[in-house]
């Protein structure tokens, strides 16, 4: 998603739309293979998004059209899509190397990039943290987390 | 009909379910403290984890942290001008100047027992309201359920205000969203693309967490607040006991918030920013020093943190009864009760008395326990919590998201869900779609198809069957007025300002 459009088409909310339209349309393929009452909802809210989403295509368009600026959508892009890559990183490395190695690596790993730079404070953050997951979810709850697909081949 | 809420109290008073109610409060009070972090993303987290508790008590946390957090939203927005939630804005403004003043533990201790008087009321006014509407709920049929649904669905669309056309993209995919899985009647599979992990639906917890809980973690990363300018340094707390008496001037503005409040909550998808701006509004040209509002007038604090606690429990009236949430909290209870099969409208009430009352009971106990958990020593140190490190408390609320929706079945599975519901949702944040409609889409989405085609069944297909009685009728004109109803406003309104510049 563009910041800053250089170009009408490129503007957040009609990217938006446009994505709107094709994943509405793509969904309306597996919906004719399913019987008449049981597609009724979905291909109703399908063929909904799909014009909604033009009119809100046209209504952003005749914005551009009337010269109107496209507010920004994110103050900092490089943070949100790191923040969110982080998180996803995170994610992948629970399921790849378990859960505390992954929480243990993340946590402090996180906090840093994102401004918090006391090692002090992030040792003890950290321990704390994993020591209470422990406690209250393994031990207290019974909670299973995931050890690692890698360790398990 | 009221016998139920007396028979249910004694289960209340039990000591797990005090004890949720007051790690509620008190979570609740931090979280709403934490600018970035609301009652609203602090129950979506908390949901998953009330799986294996007692209804009761998960239900108390729930009550807790909705209460909790609306207080805590006036700290920061008493000490730094910032507030913590959204429907604290109107307290920034005499609370501030109060605490520039010196005045602030005076400021917050008003704000905490006006808080604990509007919480009191709704809770109240939902013990009265919701029993009587409950039995005329109990009279409905499959077609009367559906229109239910569809006006619920509607209304928080057409009344939230904003964009129109992005209430009603909302609310498709949220009731797309709803169709994935088997389907109820025929059974056969929608939308699941051979993954077996999809074939019960996706579960409401996943889409909750995704939606509310992702982006403020991403807000709180993407820029850290700076509080070097906080007031809570120099608070002048005095005991609370001492300056009660000052507070009790304030009776006729704590009444009339309260109503307003509660007016406010029961109207699906107006909520407590609403209620606590026109409390002020209404406070302030009611009295009798109006200039000196903005400058530090109590009355003020107040007027608005009365009223956006009346709105709390108020806003379960239109959801326990009839399943329609009147807030973005009260559709995220919703989900809490349907993670404990407590289906929420007219049976409810019949099926689980002693849960539903007792959900009452502790948001009135709720209420009260702000003056105690919020007084005065607390809040010298709930203003501490403003300097706690904001990039270390969002690296926890990812840990703790990823806890909750692993936890739900064991599955690595849910969590990318969650991952890609929350890029969904930052997205329609940031382009201002509104989010209550897709929760509430997912709610109502189920419930409406299996409603509609069961009713078309005993039609034997003609649809004509959802017009054939009076109540269907009744609802269907009241989903035409929601509808039209802010259209016809607008014009008029429009209508006046080319009049006035003509």
């Amino acid at each position: 998603m563009h910041n800053k459009p250089t170009h009408r088409f490129l503007r957040a909310e009609s990217i938006t739309a446009f994505y709107i339209i094709v994943v509405a349309a793509a969904f309306l393929i597996p919906t004719t293979d399913l019987a008449p009452l049981s597609a009724l909802l979905p291909a109703a809210m399908l063929v909904g998004l799909i014009l909604l989403a033009l009119v809100m295509l046209i209504t952003d368009q005749r914005k551009a059209a009337a010269g109107e600026e496209a507010e920004a959508v994110v103050k900092s892009p490089k943070r949100v899509f790191g923040a969110f890559g982080l998180i996803i990183l995170y994610a992948i490395c629970v399921d790849l190397i378990g859960f505390y190695i992954s929480t243990a690596l993340s946590l402090p790993l996180v906090a840093f990039i994102f401004g918090y730079r006391s090692p002090v404070g992030l040792a003890i953050a950290t321990a704390i943290v994993l020591l209470a997951i422990y406690l209250i979810f393994g031990v207290s709850m019974s909670q299973e987390f995931p050890t690692g697909l890698l360790w398990a081949k | 009909m009221y016998s139920d809420l007396i028979q249910s109290l004694p289960n209340v008073i039990a000591w797990a379910n005090i004890a949720a109610l007051v790690i509620g409060v008190l979570a609740g009070i931090v979280v709403g403290a934490m600018p970035g972090l609301s009652a609203t993303m602090a129950i979506s987290v908390l949901v998953p984890f009330t799986f294996g508790l007692e209804p009761l008590v998960a239900l108390g946390l729930m009550a807790g942290i909705y209460n909790g957090a609306m207080y805590g939203g006036a700290i920061p927005a008493v000490l730094l001008r910032i507030p913590g939630t959204p429907a604290a804005v109107a307290t920034t403004f005499d609370g501030y100047p109060m605490a520039q003043q010196g005045k602030g533990g005076y400021a917050l201790q008003v704000a905490v027992v006006s808080s604990a008087f509007g919480g009191m009321a709704s809770a109240i006014a939902l013990m009265l309201l919701a029993p009587p509407l409950s039995r005329v709920t109990l009279l409905f049929g499959p077609a009367e359920v559906f229109w239910v649904a569809v006006f619920g669905l509607c209304s928080i669309i057409f009344l939230l205000g904003g964009n129109v056309t992005k209430g009603l993209i909302s609310a498709c995919f949220g009731v797309f969203v709803s169709v994935v899985g088997s389907d109820p009647i025929f059974g056969n599979d929608r939308y699941t693309f051979g993954q077996l992990e999809l074939l019960d639906g996706i579960h409401i917890v996943i889409l909750l967490v995704g939606l509310y809980a992702l982006p403020p973690v991403i807000d709180l990363l993407e820029s850290p607040l700076k509080t070097e300018n906080s007031a809570g340094d120099r608070l002048g707390t005095e005991p609370i006991w001492r300056t009660f008496p000052q507070m009790l001037r304030f009776w006729k503005t704590w009444i009339r918030s309260a109503l307003i409040g509660i007016w406010i909550g029961i109207l699906p998808g107006a909520g407590g920013s609403m209620a606590a701006f026109m409390s002020y509004n209404e406070a302030r040209r009611s009295s009798k020093t109006p200039e000196t509002w903005g400058n530090g007038e109590p009355e003020g604090v107040a007027a608005s943190e009365t009223a956006n606690n009346a709105d709390t429990a108020a806003a379960l009236i239109p959801a326990l009864t009839l399943g329609i949430p009147g807030t973005a909290v009260a559709a995220i209870m919703l989900g809490g009760l349907l993670i404990h099969g407590l289906q929420p409208g007219p049976m409810l009430f019949r099926n689980n008395p002693d849960i539903v009352f007792g959900f009452m009971w502790q948001f009135l106990f709720g209420a009260i326990l702000l003056v105690f958990l919020g007084g005065s020593l607390a809040t010298n140190s709930f203003a501490k919590l403003l300097k706690l490190p904001r990039p270390l408390l969002g690296s926890v609320i990812i840990i703790l998201m990823l806890i909750g929706v692993y936890s739900i079945h064991g599955r690595m599975f849910d969590v990318y869900l969650m991952l890609g519901f929350g890029a969904i949702g930052y997205v329609m944040d940031k382009l201002r779609f509104p989010l209550p409609p897709v929760v509430l889409g997912l709610i109502l989405g189920g419930f409406a198809e299996e409603n509609l085609r069961l009713a078309l069944r005993i039609g034997r297909g003609n649809w004509m069957v959802l017009f054939q009685n009076v109540t269907s009728l009744i609802l269907v004109a009241l989903t035409v007025a929601v509808v039209v109803g802010p259209m016809v406003k607008h014009r008029l309104i429009d209508k006046k300002k080319a009049e006035s510049k003509g």
